[in-house]
Parts: C-alpha cells; sequence; structure tokens
C-alpha cells in the first residue's frame, strides 16, 4: 500500500469529474462554448457549468484580463473551496500577448493568482483544453 | 383584471397594489455571463419593477484606437480581427476598406468576390450565436445545442481557406485577400450552404414558449431609435428600411440581388425574426457571388513583395460598412508618416448598450430582462474597444 | 465635376449663403466643412431640420505641435443619403466646448462622456461626464499625445530583472 498525505487523498476522491465556474471572457467564450455543444461535448468527461463559485473545482480565466476584471475574478477565487485549481488559456493571460502595450490590461497572471496550467494558442484550439484537463488528472494521481 | 383558471384566481401585475416606501433596493446583473463576454447592469427595482437601470461598461478596455497609432496598416489588419471577437471578418474589411481609400489603391476584381462571400459567411455565422445565446436566454437549451453544433462547419471552412478557426491573421488586408482559395474550396463552399438551409427550416418551427417570452417585450418605436442612435437589425426591427449596403453600396453590392427585411412591432421577437431573414438572404447573396467568380489577381501589385514600411499620403477619410450589428465605421487621419496619426472606431454596440438598453428596461418586469438584453444582439468587445 | 453629384452641391451652397464656412466634396456622398467655434450650435440645428438626423460619431484628434484639439462631428442623413463632416478647433491649454446635447439628446451626451474621458475635453452643458471605462486612474487623460504607453508599460508592469522580459528593454 503506498502511504499518501492527507491532502493526496482528498484530491483522488473529489477531483474525477471536474466542475467549471462560468467566467467567460470575450476571446475565451468563442472557443470555449464549442467545448460545451455538441461537437466537442464536455459532459461525457463529466465536465459541468455551474453558476455558484462555492460548486466549483476548476476557475478558467481565459482571454485577456483588465484591472477592472481581475480584481473581481479574485474575489470569485477567494469564494471557491479547496482543492480548487486555476487554468490560464490564451498568450494574452500568460505574457501580456498582442496587448503587450496596452496601459489597462495585466501582463502576468502569475502575479495575481496562483496558476497551476497554462494553454498556449490564440485561441487555442478545443483538444487542448482536453489535454490540459487530461494532465490534471494524471498530476493529481501521482501526487504524494 | 383578473382571471379565473381552473377555479382559482390570480392577479395580474398591473393591479396590485404598489409596495410601501423604502422597499427600493439595488441589483447587480453581474459580469460573468454565460453569453458575450462581460458587462455589468444596475438596476433598481421596486416589488418586481425595474425603476432604473445604470451600464456599468469597462470590463474589456484596451486602448484599440491607441494602439492602432503604434503600428503600420499591415500589422494593423491582424489587430483588427480583434475588435469585435464574434465577428472578426467584418471588422477586417472596414479597415482594409479604410487604408486602401487612404492610398487611393484599385482592388482587383477577383478580391472583391472574395472579400464579399468572406463576409457574408461571418454574418451568417455570427447570427448563429445570436439565435443560440437567444435560445438558452429564453429556457431552449436544445436550441442553444444545435446552434453551436451547426456553427463548427463555418468554422471548418474557415480553417481550409484563411488558416485559423475564430482569427483569420488578418486574411482581408489593405490592397486585396492575402492567399487564393485553394482546391475544392467551392464545392465545400456550396455543401456547407446546404447544411445552413436545413438548420434554418428547424429554427422557424413555431415555438409557443419563445412566442410568449418575447412577444410584446422591449417595444421601441421608430422616432426613439433613430434619437437615441440605434442602427442595424434594431432600427429594421422597429419599421425604418435602411441597410448600408444597399444606400451607399461597397464593393460589389450594387450588382448583386438581395432583400432587406423589415418589420414594424418593434418587439423582441420582431428583432429576433429578421436576424433569421437576415441569414437566408445572406445565403443568396454568396450563391451569387460564387457563380460570378471572375478570374485573375487577388492582391494589388504594391502589396505583393511585403514591405512593412508603406507610407500613407496625409489627408482623412471616413467608411461606413454594415456588420453583422449594425454600423461600423472607421475614421482615419494621417500625416504622411507609415502609422495612422488617429483612428476613431465607431461601433454599434456602443448605442445600443447605453443608451437603448437603459431605456427600454425601464418600467419592464423583472423576469421581462433576459429577452429584453439578448434581443439587442450584444457584444461587449465591439463597446469597450 | 462629376453629375451624381449635384445635391451635395446644392447643399454646399445653401451653407455657404447663410454661415461662414469653408467646405469641400471629397468624392459622391461625402460633404467636409471647417466652421469657427462660435456658429457651430446654429448650423447643427440648422442641419437637423434639413434632415441629418442621425449622429455617427463624435472625434476628437490631438495636434500637439500646433497647440489645439480638433472636434469632428460625422452626421448622416437618411432622406439624401449623404455623410456632412463638421470641423472646429479648440485651444489645447484650455479644452472647453459647447454640447450638441440640445440637439441630439442622448446619442451625443454619451460620445461626450467618453470623449471627456479619454481626452480632457469639456462639454459646457452635459450634466453627466462621471467616468465610462476606468476605475480608480489618477493619471493624465490616456489618449493624448504626450503620454508614451510603451514607457508607462515598462516601468509599471514590466521587470528588467526578469529574462523573458529583457526583450522589452532593447
Amino acid at each position: 500500500m503506498v502511504k499518501r498525505s492527507k491532502k493526496a487523498k482528498t484530491m483522488r476522491k473529489l477531483i474525477k469529474a471536474i466542475w467549471i465556474f462560468n467566467w467567460f471572457n470575450s476571446c475565451g467564450f468563442t472557443e470555449l462554448v464549442p467545448v460545451v455543444g455538441s461537437r466537442w461535448d464536455m459532459e461525457r468527461f463529466g465536465m459541468i457549468i455551474v453558476g455558484s463559485p462555492r460548486h466549483a473545482d476548476v476557475l478558467f480565466i481565459a482571454g485577456y484580463q483588465t484591472l477592472k476584471s481581475i480584481k473581481r475574478a479574485k474575489r470569485v477565487y477567494e469564494q471557491m473551496a479547496e482543492p480548487r485549481v486555476v487554468i490560464a488559456l490564451g498568450s494574452c493571460t500568460m505574457t501580456g500577448g498582442m496587448y503587450w502595450d496596452s496601459y489597462n490590461t495585466i501582463k502576468r497572471l502569475e502575479d495575481y493568482l496562483p496558476v497551476t496550467i497554462y494553454i498556449p494558442g490564440c485561441p487555442p484550439r478545443p483538444e487542448a483544453i482536453f489535454e490540459a484537463c487530461e494532465k490534471i488528472f494524471k498530476h493529481v494521481k501521482e501526487l504524494e | 383584471m383578473t382571471r379565473k383558471t381552473r377555479g382559482k384566481r390570480f392577479t395580474m401585475i398591473d393591479e396590485m397594489e404598489p409596495a410601501p416606501k423604502g422597499t427600493e433596493y439595488d441589483f447587480y446583473f453581474g459580469p460573468a455571463h454565460p453569453g458575450p463576454g462581460n458587462f455589468g447592469v444596475k438596476l433598481k427595482i421596486d416589488g418586481e419593477r425595474v425603476v432604473s437601470a445604470r451600464a456599468d461598461p469597462g470590463y474589456l478596455h484596451r486602448g484599440f484606437e491607441k494602439l492602432m497609432e503604434y503600428r503600420t496598416p499591415i500589422q494593423n489588419a491582424v489587430l483588427s480581427d480583434r475588435l469585435c471577437v464574434l465577428e472578426p471578418l467584418n471588422w477586417n474589411l472596414v479597415h482594409a476598406e479604410a487604408v486602401d481609400e487612404l492610398m487611393s489603391i484599385d482592388v482587383p476584381e477577383r478580391a472583391k468576390y472574395i472579400r464579399v462571400i468572406m463576409a457574408e459567411l461571418s454574418r451568417i455565422q455570427s447570427h448563429i450565436i445570436w439565435y443560440g445565446v437567444f435560445s438558452k436566454a429564453t429556457g431552449f437549451d436544445t436550441g442553444f445545442k444545435m446552434a453551436f453544433g451547426y456553427r463548427d462547419y463555418i468554422l471548418d471552412l474557415f480553417e481550409l481557406i484563411t488558416g485559423g478557426r475564430v482569427y483569420p491573421a488578418g486574411y482581408i488586408c489593405p490592397g486585396g485577400v492575402r492567399r487564393d482559395f485553394p482546391n475544392g474550396a467551392r464545392d465545400k463552399i456550396l455543401k456547407v450552404l446546404d447544411k445552413m438551409d436545413e438548420m434554418i427550416k428547424l429554427e422557424e418551427l413555431e415555438n409557443p414558449a419563445l412566442d410568449a417570452r418575447a412577444k410584446g417585450v422591449g417595444i421601441l418605436k421608430v422616432k426613439d431609435a433613430v434619437r437615441l442612435g440605434a442602427t442595424g437589425p434594431v432600427l429594421r426591427g422597429s419599421g425604418m428600411k435602411t441597410d448600408v449596403r444597399k444606400d451607399e453600396p461597397y464593393e460589389i453590392y450594387d450588382r448583386l440581388d438581395f432583400e432587406v427585411p423589415v418589420r414594424k412591432e418593434g418587439d423582441a421577437y420582431a428583432r429576433y425574426m429578421i436576424g433569421i431573414e437576415e441569414m437566408k438572404q445572406s445565403i443568396k447573396i454568396v450563391k451569387q457571388a460564387l457563380e460570378e467568380l471572375p478570374e485573375g489577381e487577388v492582391i494589388a501589385s504594391k502589396f505583393k513583395k511585403p514591405k512593412v514600411s508603406v507610407k500613407m499620403p496625409e489627408g482623412d477619410v471616413y467608411v461606413r460598412n454594415e456588420v453583422a450589428r449594425g454600423e461600423g465605421a472607421v475614421y482615419m487621419v494621417s500625416d504622411g508618416n507609415g502609422e495612422p496619426y488617429r483612428t476613431k472606431i465607431r461601433g454599434p454596440d456602443f448605442l445600443h448598450m447605453i443608451p437603448v438598453l437603459e431605456y427600454l428596461l425601464k418600467g419592464t418586469q423583472i423576469a421581462d430582462v433576459p429577452a429584453i438584453y439578448w434581443s439587442l444582439n450584444i457584444c461587449p468587445a465591439d463597446m469597450d474597444r | 465635376m462629376n453629375p451624381k453629384e449635384e445635391r451635395e452641391v446644392e447643399i454646399l451652397e445653401d451653407i455657404g449663403s447663410k454661415f461662414d464656412v469653408e467646405g469641400k466634396i471629397q468624392r459622391e456622398r461625402r460633404i467636409w466643412i471647417s466652421i469657427d467655434n462660435k456658429e457651430l450650435i446654429k448650423l447643427c440645428g440648422w442641419l437637423k431640420n434639413q434632415g441629418f438626423e442621425h449622429l455617427s460619431a463624435i472625434s476628437v484628434t490631438d495636434w500637439v505641435k500646433e497647440g489645439r484639439f480638433e472636434v469632428t462631428y460625422h452626421l448622416w442623413s437618411y432622406k439624401d443619403k449623404i455623410l456632412l463632416t463638421l470641423k472646429t478647433k479648440v485651444d489645447r491649454e484650455k479644452p472647453v466646448i459647447k454640447s450638441v446635447i440640445s440637439i441630439w439628446e442622448e446619442s451625443a451626451q454619451i460620445h461626450e462622456r467618453e470623449l471627456h474621458e479619454l481626452f480632457g475635453v469639456k462639454f459646457k452643458g452635459n450634466l453627466d461626464l462621471s467616468s465610462l471605462f476606468l476605475e480608480d486612474w489618477h493619471g493624465p487623460p490616456p489618449f493624448r499625445k504626450d503620454f508614451d504607453w510603451r514607457e508607462y508599460v515598462r516601468d509599471e508592469f514590466y521587470d528588467k530583472e526578469n529574462e523573458r522580459e529583457k526583450v522589452y528593454y532593447d
């Protein structure tokens, strides 16, 4: 029997089907909504969209964030219950991207929230989102 | 008036006594929407009635107009797809036309036909999103899933022709288009249009739940619509017959045969039905343009070998186009250098989301707010820029 | 002279007989007029009665070297299908101009509110000039030409020690 820490045991029980909180920013909307739609159906993997942050496991920060909207995202993050995961989608969230010289967008998401997985692309394809979720499952399995 | 239904009596909301004073409360219809982007509306509610509404924009403000002053026109062509994420090719076209007119470039004939085909496909794709989101807001979840399933046919077509599913990387650039249609594109476009015909037949089936929720709700009269600055399907739903493609034709729209749908009622149902009619007219336009497509070059010879330093002469120009949501326009001023000195972008949603929404939401019931809100076909990225 | 431009010539001559303007016809359906600050409201009221009911956009251009702001109004007539552009000048040190809200009401009010926030131009007569897009912004009006974005962003957001971001400092 492998000895696992308490955190690893809870995560293995809870993160089997991911529930996502609905925070679709503008560029993320065009590629996250087809993931909900009928061609790349995400309900077959157990993922659904919930309306309240208390029910959710994962927060998708999709698309560029401005100073006004990152404050609201931070409040949402504080209301989520442990264990929780933040996924950064798109290159504008990671490095500033195309708006690197704009005075109102944020340039590095890790200054504001603790990020687990980065998905690059402009915007990333729906298959990339599924690959990222698979990596979360693998990471949780190997956690000690 | 009270109604007898199966022996019980229900009192209509109009004849209920008003709530006692001091019971008004503030309600924030907040920024995490399932629909397009982030936008907030602050409502003041008294019982079940909305007393006043105030829009709260600015969650997506990047300062587009000044970003364009640091980049040359060819770099700006890539930036211009991201003006409104739900209809990228239409805004590409407006920007390219503004630079063409400033530099007095003759665009070749084949390029004009290809530009119109891509812009109309993008309009169909944008109206499908409108249909899907409006159905979800009024409770018809199957319509939402069906709409986004059919939209993927058009996105695959964009990937074949331009290289990107959502953002075409500046396909419609100043001087023409970047590259020609690949082999077999023409047959694929005709097959996709057949699928779109199939989808419209399903959309037009009468749905009594949608009728009850959308008829007679959010009525906008013609005089108010012109005073508040509405354009596009919102103005046509109130009874005025106007369309930029017919009033001042650009590209090749004066050679094509299509109609402009108009309705007189001005409620949410009329606007929604105009969206479906416009999809049918767009399919007709694409079929005509494909038949008449001539042979030839696709880009003006000045832009053939890409030199990033292209100089624009002094002057200023104002170009108007019909994007899927209304009238989109660009005012560009140049002082003789490579970069534009000032670009002003006029989007249709700037007027729809602030004056028109605040006017329509006053005095309605709180349960009607989603139907009115989604029937205006908004895109916050276009408003904040 | 293009035979199709008859209506544009009529309108321009009509305006020229009543007000003191400089005008030109750029092409079919485009008239450009420059006018002084003082006669602006009278001309706008007259134009609205002639059929120019739709205010398409109001825009401000910042000419730093000449020390002035140029305010442009773009008007569209549904009856004649012609676009008319009005240009006026305001001093850059004290940018105050009368508002056209008495003529075009709400559609003018929202454009003026945005321009007040981004350029700092004051519109007399407009009662609601509160901030629209920015929250807690304490710097200068962002769209003016003497506020360089690339320097501001380098100081505020980027870090020279970071390997990834050294490129922006070349």
